[in-house]
């Protein structure tokens, strides 16, 4: 009589089979053993300068790294196109990275409510024990919130005045304005018009065609602040704005030097500028001097960049920065912050500088040879000692800056400076319609 | 059999069914389901979702934009819609003929289509501004003009009409115009030729011929083109928001486009949802009276 063997047990009794099995299992444990031993973050940014040559120094710098600590870092670049609802989307719980380059931290951080966003890495913070010597001030603004200190400011787009050199010759003018009563005499002398009165070149713009962050610096320079320290007063009721505001309509509707149309959507501050529509403009694009030498050689010895004017009180220049931080919900904190340490050092945040294009929050960078081998590139460093950050206190200053009709301060810079609307009664309605705001932000 | 056969059927549009229903449907619901309740992403985290009713559209209908909005849509909608029939039934009529370089004729016709609206929207920006405009240049090269036209950003009104809400309108007929034209084309061709010999034997003038045998003819396809072009309408997005973003001075804004303001501009959820089941309301009452004919015509 013969048994009969199944053919699950002849596998089971084949010697090759069972070390086959063996090896398999072995190495598939040791993988496992791997994996769950090898530090792995992900970190996601926004693109800067030329995108191959960013991704470029990304791997770089992650190989560098991984050399240096074991770590590996995964980066993701996401195309500002889709970066704001991207973060938006994280801020409410999304999907999210370990570490990131971020912007707009309070908002961001409101809409998170301290359990998803951007996350405080205070007790870090002594890892960086020069940070306020290093770093200007404007840029460290932004990264700190509520007491907290929330990672690195690696970029800073700083906005100081742009010009054409070949007009201000022509008009006879020796250097660009240096106060406010300059930008109306420039302004005047550079106007030009056809014989039928229509416009061939505007003497003045004073920004973008987003009406918040237009305002903003002439404001400042007006003395004034947008809000209290603490995010919950509205503080725009004052002379500052009058003061502000009246100088920006007059601009456009008593010294007419300036376009009626710099709030549209169809306006583009830069082609502007590089058509000879506009020949100053107050308060210029951080990225256009990279572009003007990149794409319109044929500029080159046409245009300059200066210090912004100086206000009634003085001439501060709009600044915001980006900066590295860590996320909720990351696996590893202290894997971010070794990570954010290692971009941080100088000579990482020079290569990214030089890179990018993009002017840095580190000190030593803006005065290395990089940043002062061009008169333009000096005065970008020399304007970053006037940066005002153009972030507020506040989960809803977003909202509030918003470039879109229906914003608390698109409504009143548009209908005051374009449709020329009574100044005081203008105020009067924004500062309420901000107070409602601030206290929608705070929980009133 | 007739069971299986009825199981098969449903197992081929089950695809289809669950995809719109996941990706259509329930987005659709759930974005109704926030026009009642508070979501407003800076409170959210500390309020929740409290229920509040109708307060959502007592807010948007209170907020004067929001009502000039609702105007704009309901003119930019009327506009396009009768600019698209009344061009497209030109054209098509043109297209239909028989002469030499009907086909390249047809090919151009449809090149707007190729042009996604966002595209569409930054070249028209381009051809529209007041400094730069090809078409001022001409204008003033042919002594028609003395200064410039302020296509996008001239807020003089003429009652509900004004220019950058003309030439917005003009942009979307200009885009959508190849969608009416091969739809009325394809109808045209459809007609029996014998109908309009029997006409020309009663001696019918052109006019009499499209009256009363071309417009009879295609009245089906226009009703679905309609509906269609007035469903577009009231939702239309990307060319507002890309060419004027509302402006100048609200003139141009729409609902969709208010509504994404107030979602991802001022973080108003609620209220944007509210915007937006307007635009569902709306075009749910178009797609009913439709569908209530259609199936008239059937019985």
């Amino acid at each position: 009589m013969t048994a009969s063997i199944s053919p699950r047990a002849r596998t089971r009794s084949n010697p090759m089979r069972r070390v086959t099995a063996g090896l398999s299992l072995a190495l598939l444990m040791s993988g496992t053993v791997l994996t769950a031993s090898a530090q792995e973050i992900t970190f996601w940014t926004q693109p800067q300068g030329d995108l191959l040559a960013y991704q470029d120094l990304f791997d770089q710098l992650t190989g560098e790294f991984r050399d240096q600590t074991g770590i590996n870092v995964s980066v993701e670049v996401i195309n500002w196109s889709v970066a704001f609802n991207t973060w938006l989307t994280v801020a409410q719980g999304g999907a999210a990275p370990d570490c990131a380059d971020m912007y707009w931290l309070h908002s961001f951080s409101g809409i998170g409510a301290g359990r998803f966003g951007p996350m405080p890495i205070t007790e870090y913070k002594d890892q960086w024990p020069t940070l306020e010597d290093d770093f200007y001030p404007g840029a460290l603004a932004d990264v700190n919130w509520n007491g907290e200190f929330y990672g690195i400011p690696w970029r800073v787009d700083i906005r100081p005045v742009i010009y054409r050199t070949d007009f201000l010759a022509e008009a006879g003018i020796e250097a660009p304005p240096a106060n406010w009563e300059e930008i109306v005499e420039q302004g005047l002398a550079l106007t030009q018009r056809d014989d039928n009165g229509n416009v061939t070149r505007w003497g003045f713009a004073p920004g973008n065609n987003n009406p918040a962050q237009t305002l903003l610096p002439y404001y400042w320079q007006a003395g004034g602040a947008m809000m209290s320290e603490d995010g919950k007063t509205a503080t725009i009721d004052n002379e500052a704005m009058r003061t502000a505001l009246k100088f920006l309509q007059d601009l456009v509707h008593i010294h007419k030097v300036t376009s009626p149309e710099i709030f549209e959507k169809s306006a583009d501050p830069l082609t502007d500028f590089t058509s000879g529509m506009v020949a100053i403009n107050g308060s210029s694009g951080n990225a256009w001097p990279v572009q003007l030498d990149r794409d319109y050689p044929e500029m080159e010895g046409t245009w300059a960049l200066a210090l912004n004017p100086e206000g009634p009180e003085n001439r501060d220049s709009f600044s915001g920065a980006g900066y590295w931080g860590v996320l909720y919900g990351s696996r590893d904190v202290d894997a971010c912050v070794e990570w954010i340490k290692f971009l941080s050092t100088p000579e990482n945040m020079q290569r990214i500088s030089e890179t990018t294009g993009a002017a840095s929050p580190r000190r030593s960078v803006m005065s290395s040879e990089f940043w002062t081998d061009r008169p333009w590139k000096q005065v970008m460093a020399e304007t970053l000692n006037y940066g005002h950050t153009s972030q507020h206190p506040s989960s809803v200053w977003t909202a509030l800056a918003s470039p879109e009709p229906g914003a608390v301060i698109y409504d009143l810079v548009y209908n005051t400076v374009i449709g020329g609307a009574d100044i005081d009664a203008a105020i009067t309605e924004a500062q309420a319609r901000m107070q409602a705001e601030l206290d929608r932000a705070n929980g009133s | 059999m007739t069971r299986q056969k009825y199981f098969f059927c449903y197992a081929m549009i089950a695809p289809a069914l669950i995809l719109t229903a996941v990706l259509g449907i329930y987005p659709m619901l759930n974005s109704l389901w926030m026009s009642f309740v508070e979501f407003d992403l800076l409170r959210v985290a500390s309020f929740g979702t409290p229920f509040v009713g109708l307060d959502n559209y007592v807010a948007v209908f209170s907020d004067p934009r929001f009502v000039q909005t609702l105007l704009n849509t309901i003119l930019f909608t009327v506009l396009a819609v009768t600019a698209t029939l009344v061009f497209g039934l030109l054209l098509s009529q043109i297209l239909n003929g028989t002469y030499p370089g009907r086909t390249a004729l047809r090919m151009l016709v449809c090149v707007p289509w190729f042009v996604p609206p966002a595209v569409a929207s930054a070249i028209w920006m381009w051809l529209l501004n007041t400094d730069r405009s090809p078409i001022n240049f001409l204008l003033h090269d042919l002594g028609l003009i003395t200064s410039d036209i302020r296509f996008l950003t001239d807020s003089a009104t003429w009652g509900p009409f004004s220019i950058p809400m003309m030439s917005i309108t003009a942009v979307r007929v200009w885009n959508g115009l190849p969608f009416a034209v091969i739809f009325l084309l394809a109808a045209l061709q459809s007609i029996p030729r014998s109908l309009y010999e029997a006409a020309e034997v009663d001696g019918a003038s052109l006019w009499q011929k499209f009256w009363y045998v071309t417009l009879p003819s295609l009245r089906p396809v226009l009703a679905i083109l309609l509906t269609l072009l007035v469903i577009g309408g009231l939702g239309s997005f990307e060319i507002n928001y890309i060419m004027t973003g509302g402006g100048p001075q609200n003139l141009t804004n729409i609902m969709a486009v208010y509504s994404y303001q107030q979602a991802f501009s001022f973080y108003r959820f609620d209220l944007a949802s509210a915007a937006s089941g307007i635009i569902f309301i709306m075009t749910g009452f178009i797609s009913v009276f439709y569908l209530r004919s259609q199936l008239k015509k059937v019985a």
